[in-house]
């Protein structure tokens, strides 16, 4: 299930695995499932740094060979394993608009034993001067994404 | 150029934020209507129906084809789109890392 709230500018996923609750917590936060997800293309240098815990920051970057680079960043703002993750979102970049902050909450729920729900809500996305950044910013990394031969959308 | 792309995001989404507007692109989606055809069961009056059709032109989310006495509306995607796709790209990055999730659960499971 996947949602697109066009009302506040949210979007929500939902993920089933069959997997403990502590299992999928630490993978959502695994440095080497990171780099995966940030690495689409093996040309791609990727630098990953996390530190998870309440107020602990995080970066993602990917540089291309090209020399164009692209980065996020945010602050841990609720770490509750195995239950609730909360961290800002922000853009980084060379564009005017980059810097505005948006908030990602992750939830995980054990319905039974070895079944766990993933839930994702990334709110905050509306804000007008960043809307155009933003596009431009996922415009790259779903280029990347379709150089690497993944589909952007199902 | 940023300003003006800001400005239009924000008028589509303006646009697609009331539930009966909503049901007149999705009506247009299939073709052209009249304003009749579009509306003719909403349970508001026709003042209120031309005040969310003018929301509607003013995004540029349809636009309004004047034949003779008749009055059809037309879907313009273009504005619309451009909201939409945005959020299905914030969507599409979540999903791929819903993917990587997956995949590492099951090379763990595989190890164990």
């Amino acid at each position: 299930m996947s949602e697109i709230d066009v009302d506040t500018g949210t979007v929500r996923l939902e993920r089933t695995y069959e997997a403990t609750v502590e299992a999928v917590f630490d993978a959502w936060t695994n440095p080497e499932v990171m780099q995966r997800w940030w690495k689409a293309d093996p040309e791609h240098e990727v630098t990953i740094a996390a530190d998870v815990r309440v107020g602990g920051g995080y970066r993602l970057e990917i540089r291309r060979p090209d020399g164009d680079e692209m980065a996020v960043h945010g602050t841990y703002r609720e770490v509750a394993r195995p239950d609730r993750l909360v961290y800002s979102w922000t853009w980084e970049g060379t564009g005017p608009y980059a810097g505005h902050e948006s908030e990602v909450a992750v939830t995980f729920a054990e319905e039974e034993p070895g079944r766990t729900t993933v839930t994702i809500e990334h709110a905050g996305l509306l804000d007008e001067t960043s809307r155009a950044n933003h596009a431009r910013g996922w415009n790259g990394v779903l280029d990347s994404f379709a150089r690497s031969g993944i589909p952007a959308t199902r | 150029m940023a300003n003006s792309q800001a400005a239009t995001l924000s008028r589509a989404f303006v646009a697609v934020a009331h539930p009966l507007r909503r049901t007149i692109l999705e009506r247009l989606a299939d073709g052209e209507l009249t304003v009749g055809e579009a509306t003719h069961d909403f349970p508001v009056s026709k003042p209120a129906i031309s005040k969310h059709l003018k929301v509607l032109e003013e995004a540029g989310a349809i636009v309004r084809v004047i034949d003779g006495r008749t009055h059809r509306l037309r879907l313009n995607g273009a504005s619309l789109e451009e909201a939409y796709a945005w959020l299905a790209r914030q969507r599409a990055l979540w999903e791929r890392k819903l993917d990587v999730v997956e995949e590492f659960l099951n090379e763990q499971e595989k190890r164990a």
